[in-house]
């Protein structure tokens, strides 16, 4: 079976510490003011005596979908499935910092990142995971409230805890189900918090004539001039900044 | 008000014991005292010929008992010290005992 | 699979185009891009080098590992050998780096050109700065005798060296950052079980906090202990707060306690534990003191009497005591860390170590543990003797049971103002800073001028140093070699950490150690630093063969000591040699040997009381200026109900003023129904005098200038929740 990075969660576990946030924005070198990675808060009124006990914080950070709407989205092919691992890859080569991915992440896991004009997101800290490493804000967590690793491997903690779960494993579902590989044990915390895919009309176009696409060259290269125009007009200063730390700051613009 | 306390009780515990003694031990000084225990006893009580030996390692019951007989001391026939020195060294050790208001800090 | 293939077929066609619209943007390279993204699966050689480190972002000294690249930290991660802190490291911690680099970092030492506080300096070579230092210090023991002179340090693996120059140089005036934090608890604690506990919340199965804050204001082991015995061992949290902060949230039970009630609440679990008998009576019988008088004591604290007190219904109140008493002795009141809040706050902990005392947890799983063997040694010193000197501390003698070696700050300041009974005219300052931490500024400042030398070594300039005369750069805790320092993690182990430098010390910082050695040199003392820290440490670890190769290769050494039954076969460190419920020297000494509770005065109409409260990214005046943390807390609010706010026609941003009888400040409001409608709250830490903390001067409000400076009586520990505050709309 192939591979699928993923993370399995404990949001009862979290205690809202950011110390994963701190240590993603470290790691990644991610700008001021923008964020890889965050933890949503349950904001229902406080209420004196016995509670509910419902997880009340949901560390959260791309999900690395199976159904990716942001690849959908980009009209490069910058944004893709790696068929081997599972994970969302973007390459950064590719990467025109159009923008049109942003939106189409239900999530808001992007953003475009304000120093390389070019989309961003979790990527799984590859160069720590390369030095035998976890993604920093695994390695980091005070409660292990994150578990990371390949969900197929029984072997490994994420891939036990996946089997182990399986029936009480929840997914924060968007209004756009794109099947998510974030998977939370049990109560995921705070939820509906998360939107709608939101593709841009010509890369819906683009997609259903994606048969012809070699055909139709001209047009799709007016595109990429459109949105490189886009981009340049654009500068850094409007970038989709993702959500703040604690998630309360979603912005969808781009 | 802490010292004078201090007084008050080893005073009264002094009394108390009816051990008959040389002179009266408390109420001396207890910063001259630490000086007086490093100077002239720390050199044995360092863990090499004497057992390593901080106020904090008995209670002030136990200290007052050690140093109602000093003649039971086995170092004491070597002491050179006046009785004021011995009662600021006695008071060091009661004032940071383990059962103290301000146990001396592991040493 | 349709989706991937069409959106391959996409991208291969781009590749295929050369997609010069990449290369015109000047973006990386197509394949390097390429090969970041498949290096990842497999295992490489790292750009960096891993050093071992202890963290210095607050007081707790979590092991970490720092990545370094060029000579460069490049990131600082946790220690997984570390147990004491769960293999983790904090927000805090993980901006250790923004600590080091900070811009604002002092460079050289500074000399005082202007008046105090001007912020004139001048930039002078270091043995100039080391000559004027002694010189001064001299001059002071000259005019004062070597009392007439004050030492103040921070928690720091060199402050013990601070201590030793203070004694090396005769004063007995040495104040640490205890008695603006936690003296009246270790107190209480320490007059009740006979030493400071360490609280097992690991394997407890009922845990009531109150006053202490543990999932919000620190990250520690009883933070992710007590998670794991909730979330893995199904312990019970009960929490008892003002606020409803996040500890709130993640408890069973929440209740927003009136301020200054708290050991009513506990009298009555008492109450309720002794009346229906839900104590073990072997236990109490064989192990405390007092029992009796205890129960008289109790009789009239009653749930209901508490209820009226507290704001928590009596038949709750009932129940949590019976539920507690049910899971002793696997249960406690936390005995918690927080700085005193009233001038009986001795007596309020008291009666939580009390309750503990009866639930029979000392030194057993689930309740509270004595120190363990660490077995790092003492390293003593002969010092001098001065008999041309005052007799006692300046604080000595005013509140009856202060620690000796921690003195009290707030006593000291008032003895300084009223030169009682002696003058203080020099101040050597070494990571601290209470011009930021003690209640009243105004005060503080005060005393500055009443100063004739005042001397600061820290790594940035914070407010203390803003008022110096002459103000030294230290190193950070990843440039420098510390002596070895033992520490204790609740169950989880007893160890020794060292720090050894992971990176050259930048600009020409230099470790206290250093400077003290300089100071020492220049007024004749050098005798008392005839030493390097190898060596100290080698003295240090005389007892632990190996145990300095295996902190080089773990980066921490575990002494396997007992856990639990410590205690077995030997007497509590208390007059009665048992838990003392009745405390006989608090008899003895005049003072309540049994807690006794008065009511605290409520606000005046239109008034609020002003609470303090810690958080995980702020430690105090310390970490305002760092760029990471400036990220999650860039500012300070007010909280404010907003019954009282919707009065006061203040609504969620508004800029209002606070003021208390000592100061006013301006601050932004954050209506929120998170707090009780009495009370107000801040976080501390911001609005600096220091205009070279970029980020916290003319930010927010600094609560230092709002707190009026009472005091605990017993301990002399700062009193933090006294304050009456208004707050007016300010308008813009």
């Amino acid at each position: 079976m192939a591979r699928q990075l993923a993370m399995v969660i404990d949001s009862a576990k979290c205690m809202d510490c950011k110390a994963c946030v701190a240590a993603c924005k470290v790691a990644n070198h991610t700008p001021e003011g923008q964020w890889r990675n965050w933890i949503k808060l349950d904001d229902s009124p406080p209420r004196p005596g016995a509670s509910n006990r419902k997880a009340r914080f949901q560390p959260g950070a791309c999900m690395h979908c199976d159904n990716p709407t942001c690849v959908a989205a980009c009209p490069t092919g910058a944004t893709y499935k790696d068929a081997e691992t599972g994970e969302v890859v973007i390459d950064e080569g590719l990467c025109i910092g159009c923008g049109n991915c942003l939106p189409a992440c239900p999530y808001h896991a992007r953003f475009r990142n304000a120093e390389k004009r070019k989309a961003d997101k979790c990527n799984y800290c590859p160069e720590r995971r390369s030095a035998g490493l976890d993604p920093a804000c695994v390695d980091t967590c005070p409660t292990k409230a994150r578990v990371f690793g390949d969900i197929n491997d029984p072997q490994s903690e994420a891939g036990r805890l996946y089997l182990a779960n399986k029936e009480r494993l929840a997914r924060v579902v968007a209004a756009t189900d794109t099947k998510p590989n974030m998977f939370y044990l049990g109560d995921p915390g705070p939820e509906h918090w998360a939107g709608e895919a939101v593709i841009p009309a010509s890369m819906v176009a683009l997609k259903q004539s994606a048969p012809l696409i070699k055909g139709i060259v001209a047009l799709s290269g007016l595109g990429v001039l459109v949105m490189l125009g886009r981009q340049l007009l654009a500068g850094s200063g409007d970038s989709h900044s993702g959500s703040g730390p604690s998630g309360d700051k979603e912005n969808t613009d781009a | 008000m802490h010292r004078k306390f201090m007084i008050l009780t080893a005073a009264a515990l002094v009394l108390g014991m009816s051990v008959s003694m040389a002179f009266a031990l408390g109420g001396g000084n207890g910063r001259k005292g630490k000086f007086l225990y490093s100077k002239n006893c720390r050199s044995c009580h360092n863990g090499g010929t004497a057992a390593d030996l901080s106020p904090a390692d008995r209670t002030q019951a136990e200290w007052q008992a050690t140093f109602s007989d000093m003649g039971k001391i086995k170092c004491s026939g070597d002491w050179t010290l006046s009785d004021e020195d011995i009662n600021d060294i006695y008071t060091y050790l009661y004032d940071y005992a383990k059962d103290s208001p301000s146990p001396a800090k592991c040493s | 699979m349709a989706q991937t293939s069409r959106t391959l077929s996409r991208r291969e066609f781009f590749k295929a185009s050369g997609l010069l619209a990449a290369g015109a943007l000047g973006g990386p390279a197509l394949l390097g891009g390429l090969r970041t993204a498949q290096a990842a699966t497999e295992t490489m050689t790292p750009a960096w080098d891993s050093r071992f480190g202890v963290c210095d972002m607050c007081f707790n000294k979590c092991g970490l590992i720092a990545r370094v690249e060029n000579g460069v930290v490049t990131k600082l991660d946790p220690n997984p050998k570390f147990v004491k802190s769960r293999g983790m490291l904090c927000a805090r911690g993980n901006a250790g780096i923004s600590h080091v680099y900070d811009p604002d970092r002092l460079k050289h030492p500074l000399l005082r050109k202007g008046g105090r506080g001007e912020g004139k300096w001048q930039r002078i070579p270091w043995d100039e700065a080391l000559d004027m230092a002694a010189q001064k210090m001299d001059e002071v023991r000259e005019k004062y005798l070597p009392c007439g002179h004050l030492f103040t340090a921070g928690t720091d693996m060199q402050s013990l060296f601070v201590e030793r120059l203070a004694e090396a140089y005769g004063s007995f005036n040495l104040t640490s950052h205890e008695s603006l934090c936690l003296v009246s608890g270790s107190r209480a604690f320490l007059d009740t079980f006979g030493e400071v506990p360490f609280a097992d919340v690991l394997h407890s199965k009922y845990v009531i906090m109150v006053g202490a804050n543990r999932f919000e204001a620190l990250v520690t082991p009883d933070s992710m202990d007590l998670m794991t015995a909730m979330r893995e061992h199904g312990c019970k949290l009960v929490t008892l707060d003002p606020r409803y902060t996040k500890t709130a949230a993640l408890s069973d039970e929440w209740y927003p306690i009136r301020p200054g009630t708290d050991m009513a609440f506990m009298l009555a679990l008492a109450h309720v534990i002794v009346g229906e008998g839900l104590y073990d009576p072997q236990w109490i019988e064989e192990k405390t003191y007092g029992m009796e008088q205890l129960r008289e004591h109790v009789k009239p604290y009653t749930p209901g009497f508490a209820a009226e007190q507290c704001g928590i219904p009596a038949e709750d109140i009932a129940r949590i005591a019976r539920e507690l008493a049910a899971a002793a002795p696997a249960s406690m009141v936390y005995p918690g860390r927080r700085s005193s809040d009233y001038e009986d706050s001795t007596q309020i902990r008291r009666s939580f170590a009390i309750v503990n005392g009866l639930l029979g947890n000392w030194d057993r799983p689930g309740g509270l543990l004595g120190a363990r063997a660490v077995g790092l040694k003492g390293v003593p010193y002969d010092a001098p003797w001065y008999d041309d000197n005052h007799d006692d501390r300046i604080d000595a003698g005013k509140v009856p049971m202060m620690f000796e070696h921690e003195g009290s700050f707030m006593v000291t300041r008032d003895s300084i103002l009223a030169d009682d009974p002696y003058p203080i005219r020099g101040w050597f300052v070494y990571k601290t800073n209470p011009m930021a931490t003690a209640p009243n500024r105004a005060k503080t400042i005060e005393m500055m001028h009443k100063m004739d030398f005042v001397t600061v070594v820290d790594i940035a300039m914070s407010d203390t140093a803003w008022y110096a005369d002459l103000v030294l750069p230290s190193q950070s805790y990843l440039e420098r070699i510390d002596p070895c320092s033992g520490l204790q993690g609740s169950s989880a182990c007893a160890c020794v950490v060292k720090r050894d430098p992971v990176i050259e010390p930048l600009y020409e910082s230099r470790p206290l150690f250093d400077i003290v050695k300089g100071i020492a040199g220049r007024l004749d003392l050098g005798e008392y630093f005839d030493f390097t820290i190898e060596q100290f440490r080698e003295k240090q670890l005389a007892d632990l063969p190996g145990a300095d190769g295996i902190m080089d290769r773990d980066g921490v050494y575990y002494n396997p000591s007992k856990v639990y039954g410590i205690y077995d076969g030997l007497v509590y460190k208390t007059l009665s040699q048992k838990v003392e419920l009745y405390n006989q020297r608090y008899e003895q000494m005049g003072i309540d040997p049994l807690p006794v509770y008065t009511p605290p005065v409520q606000p005046p109409a239109n008034q609020f009381r002003l609470v303090v409260g810690r958080n995980a990214l702020v430690t105090q005046g310390s970490t305002t200026n760092n760029t990471l943390l400036h990220e999650f807390v860039p500012t300070n609010t007010l909280w404010l109900n907003p019954g009282p706010a919707g009065k006061l026609g203040i609504a969620d941003g508004d800029l209002v003023e606070v003021s208390s009888a000592v100061g006013r400040q301006a601050i932004r409001a954050e209506v929120t129904d998170k707090i009780r409608e009495d009370t107000v709250y801040m976080l501390t830490g911001f609005n600096t005098l220091s205009t070279q903390q970029r980020l916290a001067h003319g930010n927010g409000a600094s609560i230092a200038e709002i707190l009026d400076g009472g005091y605990d009586t017993v301990t002399g520990n700062a009193a933090l929740h006294l304050t009456f505050v208004t707050v007016t709309r300010k308008v813009a």
